[in-house]
């Protein structure tokens, strides 16, 4: 377990008992990851906002959502912020229509993304190697893995997009997550493992 | 029900990365309930893809939230003092605007009918409804809130119209297309909750429909009716 997991942990139990500093706490690590991924799937400011405060708000009210022997607090938050937002999506596909963005698989962008972003050094770390995991997939893996996950994207709804047969959306998906997997695996090793 | 390993791992991909139809959808909880904890590949698989997927949550570009956000979030803790407000938190959730048990005609199937019961039922909501697997779908007027392995659902709405004049609205359970009636309700005021016991291991869908308050309960007799997995 990695320092960071358990500082994460020791704030996940401080939460669970009410202590509304560890809730601050854990605000200021993942407020700006969590936001940024909001912000990705929506593109609107006020439904990431939306998303999550109510991530944060569900995580208060039900801290024992989260089970550490299920993994890391960072995976478990961004996975529920992740599922909040692609439903905040399919919820509101009238206001995306309307939004004229030129693609989900650019990040969005607002006045300046990185003002006020405090991203801790163990953040930064790992975000850097899950990118370069991500850059090691072939584009066809990496584009329906990046429609399902930032796009809020069905799997048949991806097949319709870019004009493939639902199986190889399915094939080129787990491909894909097999290798992400395994790079990550790697990466995430201990010295000498 | 798929039994080869190599789809099964297309599902749970599917299913960790919140993309997959709601047929898939349901094959993959019948999975996770029937097949997954049963098999170490299968539930080495899925944590790991569980933790890839919140791993790829990084990958986006870290965006500092509005400065209000955290003062609004302080505010909401203020007010609600301790925990489990469920009918704040399963509002502010985001997963149904208002719920309210008040004013329901329900059958002994459904959990519904005084108010120490209701606050249960809406705190389990809430808990299961912060879960990442946690699936909400519509059904009609109403949203059907459920998770994986859990053997149990909830049916909650706001703005849920009355049916027309000496119609109530009936909920079904479905085992290979076969109904069991489990209650009938009216909104209050718009507004519905519902907790329904569901055993996926032995149901598969959920039905919502509007009869006549004196049809039988054998079977719904209305067309007007809908079904918690057509739903993509």
């Amino acid at each position: 377990m990695r320092d960071v997991d358990r500082d994460d942990l020791e704030l996940h139990r401080g939460l669970a008992a009410g202590d509304r500093g560890a809730f601050d706490a854990l605000y200021r690590r993942y407020s700006s990851s969590a936001y940024g991924l909001a912000y990705r799937i929506t593109g609107q400011q006020v439904l990431a906002q939306d998303v999550v405060h109510d991530a944060f708000l569900a995580l208060w009210r039900a801290p024992e959502a989260y089970d550490p022997a299920r993994g890391a607090f960072r995976t478990f938050f961004l996975s529920l912020v992740h599922h909040r937002a692609v439903d905040t999506v399919r919820r509101e596909e009238r206001i995306r229509a309307r939004q004229e963005r030129a693609s989900n698989l650019e990040p969005a962008t607002v006045e300046d993304p990185a003002e006020g972003v405090t991203d801790a050094a163990d953040l930064a770390d790992r975000r850097i190697e899950v990118r370069a995991a991500l850059d090691t997939l072939p584009p066809e893996q990496r584009q329906v893995l990046e429609l399902a996950y930032y796009g809020g994207r069905t799997q048949v709804q991806i097949a319709e997009e870019i004009d493939i047969p639902i199986g190889t959306v399915k094939t080129r998906t787990l491909a894909a997550m097999r290798k992400l997997r395994r790079v990550l695996d790697r990466s995430e090793a201990p010295e000498g493992a | 029900m798929t039994d080869d390993h190599g789809t099964i791992e297309e599902l749970l991909a599917g299913h960790v990365l919140h993309s997959l139809s709601a047929a898939e959808a349901a094959e993959a909880d019948r999975l996770l309930t029937d097949h997954v904890p049963g098999c170490i590949e299968c539930r080495v698989t899925l944590e790991d893809f569980r933790r890839l997927s919140g791993d790829l949550g990084l990958a986006a570009e870290p965006v500092a939230p509005p400065e209000t956000l955290l003062p609004r979030l302080h505010r909401e803790l203020d007010e609600g003092g301790t925990r489990r407000r469920p009918l704040r938190f399963v509002a502010a959730a985001g997963v149904a605007a208002v719920v309210s048990l008040a004013g329901l005609s329900l059958s002994q199937n459904i959990r519904a009918n005084n108010a120490d019961v209701r606050a249960d039922s809406m705190a389990e909501a809430a808990v299961l409804a912060s879960r990442p697997d946690a699936r909400m779908v519509d059904v009609g007027p109403v949203q059907e809130l459920s998770v994986p392995g859990e053997e149990i659902l909830y049916v909650m709405g706001d703005g849920v119209p009355m049916p027309p004049e000496g119609s109530v609205y009936r909920a079904w359970i479905v085992s290979d297309g076969a109904p069991t009636f489990v209650g009938e309700f009216l909104p209050d005021e718009g507004r519905v909750f519902l907790e329904i016991p569901f055993d996926p291991t032995v149901h598969d869908d959920l039905w919502i429909s509007v009869e006549p308050a004196d049809a039988p309960t054998d079977e719904p007799v209305s067309t007007e009716r809908w079904s918690a997995s057509a739903v993509a």
